[in-house]
This record gives structure tokens, C-alpha cells and sequence, in this order.
């Protein structure tokens, strides 16, 4: 049986083509990126090398640079503050389960499926201003005066995408905690229950200490995906109104594609890998895991 | 888990809390659905309500005028490749990976896992030049190679995760049997594997419609474009037609709820894998 699982022909056959593929168009251009990012060239004709002066470009020289990691960081807030406790909400109260669970949880994650270019058109005539509900909805509820173009608004644009986004996501963290939880032994809870703890008590001495590692991973989610936002935000503003909502996504698609100045490109996605993989490192730091017993 | 002492008010409480939120999620959706059917001038005179007739107009003119046929059909064409050559590669290196035996599985299981913390935007400028020396810019090759690739880490991590928790016994049974390794993955393996490959399957298949950047990058002919990327042409061709944007997005979308109404338990489980283990 041996021979037969250890057949060197066979392991080649089954695993290489996927290695070579994963290794030829994932692997070798993120190497090639850094090497790239040291050039400035349109990839037309042959690059000039220029070092590190991407890099010293983008942040001495470069406001728009700065304006979109400014957004990138307060679309990570952002999304932390209005994911995260949201998610825990309705995890916890599907968690205490009451009826329609499972209707709940359908419904809640449906907004992630649907393609970032849908949701950013849908959620744009949400908020026109001549027909969009969001206005009229203000109307309705009394709040008239506050109805403006939210998207044209520099001052409001990018917390209007922040909403949007946490409708396309907060149901997918919630399945996450909501999973994480499923994995307390009950008898936990019940043994709170006899000592007389309440429910508030019973949620942030069990229920959140025994989750806290797929907090954690949550977090992280969280963040890189705040770093890594890019179809919502090209379709309802594409970057504007002046820039208010470019991010170092949108950013980079426009130096690489639009002006053709590849180099420059490269090195944000150099940056833009850095983040995320700080923040992973960032974030093992801060949520020590405990490997906890019950 | 459950708790048994709950008040009236806080259960109220909660129920609101969910109901709202469910009206947050659906009501978009529906009222674009009632929406594509009326005209622009219908829409501004009426933003919430009915429309005055089901007139299909939108969407004879997103077909016609604004191509989504060809769109949709691209769209289609890359996601059955991604899928197949994705299924079919990812199943067959799991399989090596977590039941063959040779000494450099773990590390090259890790350095597909790797994967899962890169960001796209590290390899996007290289991919274009890459493809672009292979003369495979603006084909749907390009596209569907570089999604191949980019579906291998979390695959691979959903499939050696199931593969892992089969019993020996079944390739010890099917040797003596005298099955070779072909027969056994193909005839044995894969069959007991359908719930995960289906959860790959729809994982890939979700990344794959939605995405925006890959095929914007890679393809510039409008008629090799896919759904995301025409919807925002369309978006830029006519700024103001309202409800022909509405459709378009309908028909943009019909797919993944179709597949969501069937699978969503498989795609649920897949998509917090990664997040939560056991």
C-alpha cells in the first residue's frame, strides 16, 4: 500500500501542475512587484531604474498618496467600530436562539454574495438625491433638512461608502461569531445560570473571553479587508469627489492603468502588502491567545 | 446554550432589532427588482411605490443596447473554466498533499497557505505584464489563469482540511482491490468529497462572477468584458437612465442569488473556513 501512496510519478502528476500554476501567477509576481516598484516604466519600453524613489515620491511629495492612506485607515476604523460590535449583537442574539434562526442567518449574509459592483450601484441610487431612498427616508422620519447629495459631498462621501460596506459585511462577521460560539460547551452556561448570573454578565465572562481568538482572526479580516476595498468605492465615486474617497486601491489602479505609470503602481501594492502583513503581526501582538481549558 | 430565563421585553427587543435589520438587507434589493420595471420619468415621479405596468423595456434594452448578453456569456465562459480547472487541480494537490506520502507535503501545503494573507494588489502590475509577454492580454485566458491561481490557497486549505479526516482504510481497501491511484481519487475520493468540492466550487464560483479588478486589468475589447466590468460601462455610458442601470444590475445579480438560494449553507460554511477552525 506504501509503494502505491508513495509513487513519485503520481505526487508530481497530482501536485504540480496546481504548484506551478500558484507558484508562475501568484507567487513570482509579488516578487516581481518589489523589483518592479524600483523602475519607473510604462512597461512599454525598457524601465529606467530609479531605486527607491517610488517610495520617497509617495510619501514626501504625493498628497493624494497620504489622502488615500488617510481613507484606508479610517475605513479600517470605521468598519472595526461598526462591524464588529454589531456582528457580536446579532450573533449573541441568534446564539440565545430564538425563532427564525436560520431565516436570520440567510438573510444576513445574502448582502456578501452579491458582486461589489451591484452592491455600490444599488446602494448609489439609494443615495441620489432626486429619487433615493435614503433622502426620502429622512423625509419621512422628519429629518428633511439633512437630505443632501451624499455621494458629491466630500465631507460625507466616504462615511456614506462606510455604511455601505457595513451592509455588505456585517453578516458575514456575524456567522463567523456566531460559529465561534456554537463551539462553548453549554454546560458553561448553565452552570452561570444556576449561580444566578444575568445574561449581560453570562456574555462578557463566557461567552467573550472563549471567542476571543476568532476575534481576533475577525479583526484582522477586518482591517485587510479595509486595506484591500476596491470595487465599491470605483463604482459609486471613483475615488472623488476630489479625491475625498480614493483609496490606495483605487489609487494604484489609476497610476498603473491610467497614466501608465507602472513603477509607481508597484510599489503602493508594495506598500499595500506590508500593511496587511503588519497588521496580522499587529494583531497576534495584541490579542495574546490563551489556549484556554474547558 | 440556551438561555432559559428571558424577559418579554428584551425578546421583543431582539426581534425588532433582527426584523430591521432583515428589512436593511432585502429592501434594497426588492426595490430595485420592482423598480426595473418602470420608466426613468415613473421612477422620479414615484420612488416607492408600484409600478404602473410590468413593462420588460429595461431589459430588452440592457440585452440589446447595452450588451449584457455578451457580458453574461463571459462572465459564464471564465466561471466554468475557473471552476473546473480550479476543482480539478486544487482536489488533485490536496489529495497528494494529505494522503500521499513524501517528505515535502507540509511545507509545500504551507507555502500554498501563504496565499491566503496576500493581497492582490501586490501581484496585479506583474500579472499584466506577465500576460501581456504571453500574449494573453485581452482574452479571457488571462483572466481565468489568474483566478486559478488565486482560488488555490483557500481551496486547498477547505480540501486538505476534509481529506485529512477520511479514514485510511478506504485507499488500504481499494489497493487491495487492486485500484491504482487514478482509480482511487477519481472513483473513490471524489464521490465521498462532494460536499466539500461543492463548497469550493461555489467559493470560486462567487470570487470569480463578482470579480471587478482582474478582468478590468486584463481585458480592454468591450466584447470580452464580464458582467462587473460592463455594468460600470454601462454606468458610464448612460449616467441617467436610471432604470436601464437597474436592470442591467438585476440581471448582473440573478446568478448568485439563484446559486445563494440553493447552496447558501455550502457557501456560509466555505466563506468563514478560514476563520473559524473545528
Amino acid at each position: 500500500m506504501s509503494k502505491v501512496m508513495a509513487n513519485k510519478k503520481y505526487i508530481l502528476l497530482f501536485v504540480l501542475p496546481a504548484f506551478l500554476i500558484y507558484l508562475c501567477f501568484s507567487l513570482i509576481p509579488i516578487i516581481y512587484n518589489f523589483i518592479v516598484s524600483l523602475y519607473s516604466t510604462n512597461l512599454m519600453s525598457p524601465g529606467v531604474f530609479v531605486g527607491l524613489k517610488n517610495y520617497i515620491n509617495l510619501f514626501t511629495q504625493d498628497d493624494i498618496f497620504w489622502q488615500a492612506l488617510g481613507n484606508n485607515i479610517l475605513m479600517v476604523i470605521g468598519s472595526l467600530i461598526a462591524h464588529m460590535p454589531l456582528a457580536l449583537l446579532f450573533a449573541n442574539i441568534l446564539f440565545n436562539k430564538i425563532k427564525g434562526t436560520r431565516f436570520f442567518q440567510t438573510v444576513f449574509f445574502l448582502p456578501n454574495v452579491i458582486c461589489g459592483v451591484a452592491v455600490g450601484l444599488m446602494w448609489s441610487f439609494m443615495y441620489n438625491s432626486q429619487f433615493g431612498l435614503v433622502n426620502e427616508f429622512l423625509s419621512l422620519i422628519g429629518l428633511g433638512r439633512f437630505a443632501q447629495d451624499w455621494l458629491a459631498n466630500p465631507k460625507t462621501a466616504i462615511f456614506a461608502i462606510i455604511v455601505v460596506v457595513m451592509w455588505q459585511y456585517v453578516g458575514y462577521h456575524m456567522i463567523i461569531q456566531l460559529a465561534a460560539m456554537k463551539n462553548i460547551p453549554s454546560s458553561l452556561y448553565e452552570a452561570a445560570e444556576i449561580d444566578g448570573a444575568s445574561k449581560w454578565k453570562q456574555f462578557t465572562s463566557i461567552t467573550l473571553p472563549l471567542i476571543k481568538n476568532v476575534l481576533r482572526i475577525d479583526a484582522v479580516l477586518i482591517i485587510t479587508g479595509s486595506l484591500k476595498y476596491y470595487d465599491l468605492v470605483a463604482v459609486m465615486t471613483g475615488g472623488g469627489p476630489n479625491h475625498a474617497t480614493e483609496l490606495m486601491s483605487t489609487y494604484m489602479f489609476y497610476q498603473g492603468f491610467r497614466t501608465l505609470k507602472y513603477g509607481y503602481a508597484a510599489a503602493i501594492g508594495v506598500i499595500l502588502l506590508a500593511l496587511c502583513v503588519l497588521s496580522l503581526v499587529i494583531s497576534n501582538i495584541a490579542f495574546k491567545s490563551e489556549e484556554v481549558q474547558y | 446554550m440556551a438561555v432559559k430565563s428571558r424577559s418579554k421585553t428584551s425578546l421583543f427587543l431582539e426581534y425588532i432589532i433582527m426584523i430591521a435589520f432583515t428589512i436593511l438587507c432585502l429592501y434594497p434589493i426588492i426595490w430595485l427588482f420592482i423598480n426595473s420595471f418602470k420608466t426613468n420619468k415613473e421612477l422620479f415621479a414615484d420612488p416607492w411605490g408600484l409600478p404602473p405596468s410590468l413593462s420588460l423595456k429595461n431589459y430588452i434594452d440592457a440585452f440589446v443596447e447595452g450588451n449584457i448578453g455578451t457580458y453574461f456569456v463571459n462572465s459564464a465562459f471564465i466561471a466554468v473554466c475557473v471552476l473546473a480547472f480550479g476543482i480539478l487541480l486544487s482536489s488533485m494537490a490536496a489529495y497528494a498533499i494529505t494522503r500521499m506520502k513524501w517528505k515535502l507535503s507540509q511545507l509545500t501545503l504551507n507555502i500554498f497557505l501563504l496565499g491566503l494573507m496576500i493581497p492582490i494588489y501586490a501581484s496585479i502590475v506583474p500579472l499584466f505584464s506577465i500576460f501581456n509577454a504571453l500574449k494573453l492580454l485581452n482574452t479571457p485566458w488571462a483572466v481565468i489563469i489568474a483566478q486559478v491561481a488565486g482560488s488555490f490557497p483557500m481551496a486547498m486549505f477547505i480540501l486538505t482540511g476534509f481529506f485529512s479526516t477520511i479514514p485510511a482504510d478506504i485507499e488500504e481497501a481499494a489497493v487491495i482491490d487492486g485500484c491504482g491511484i487514478l482509480r482511487i481519487f477519481f472513483n473513490i475520493i471524489m464521490p465521498i468529497s462532494k460536499s466539500s468540492i461543492v463548497t469550493v466550487g461555489v467559493i470560486i464560483f462567487l470570487a470569480t462572477w463578482n470579480d471587478l479588478l482582474l478582468p478590468q486589468i486584463l481585458l480592454s475589447d468591450p466584447a470580452k468584458m464580464t458582467l462587473p466590468v460592463g455594468l460600470m460601462a454601462f454606468q458610464g455610458q448612460y449616467t441617467t437612465n436610471y432604470v436601464g442601470m437597474i436592470a442591467a444590475v438585476i440581471v448582473t445579480i440573478i446568478p448568485t442569488v439563484v446559486v445563494y438560494m440553493f447552496l447558501h449553507n455550502n457557501i456560509m460554511e466555505g466563506m468563514v473556513a478560514g476563520a473559524v477552525k473545528g
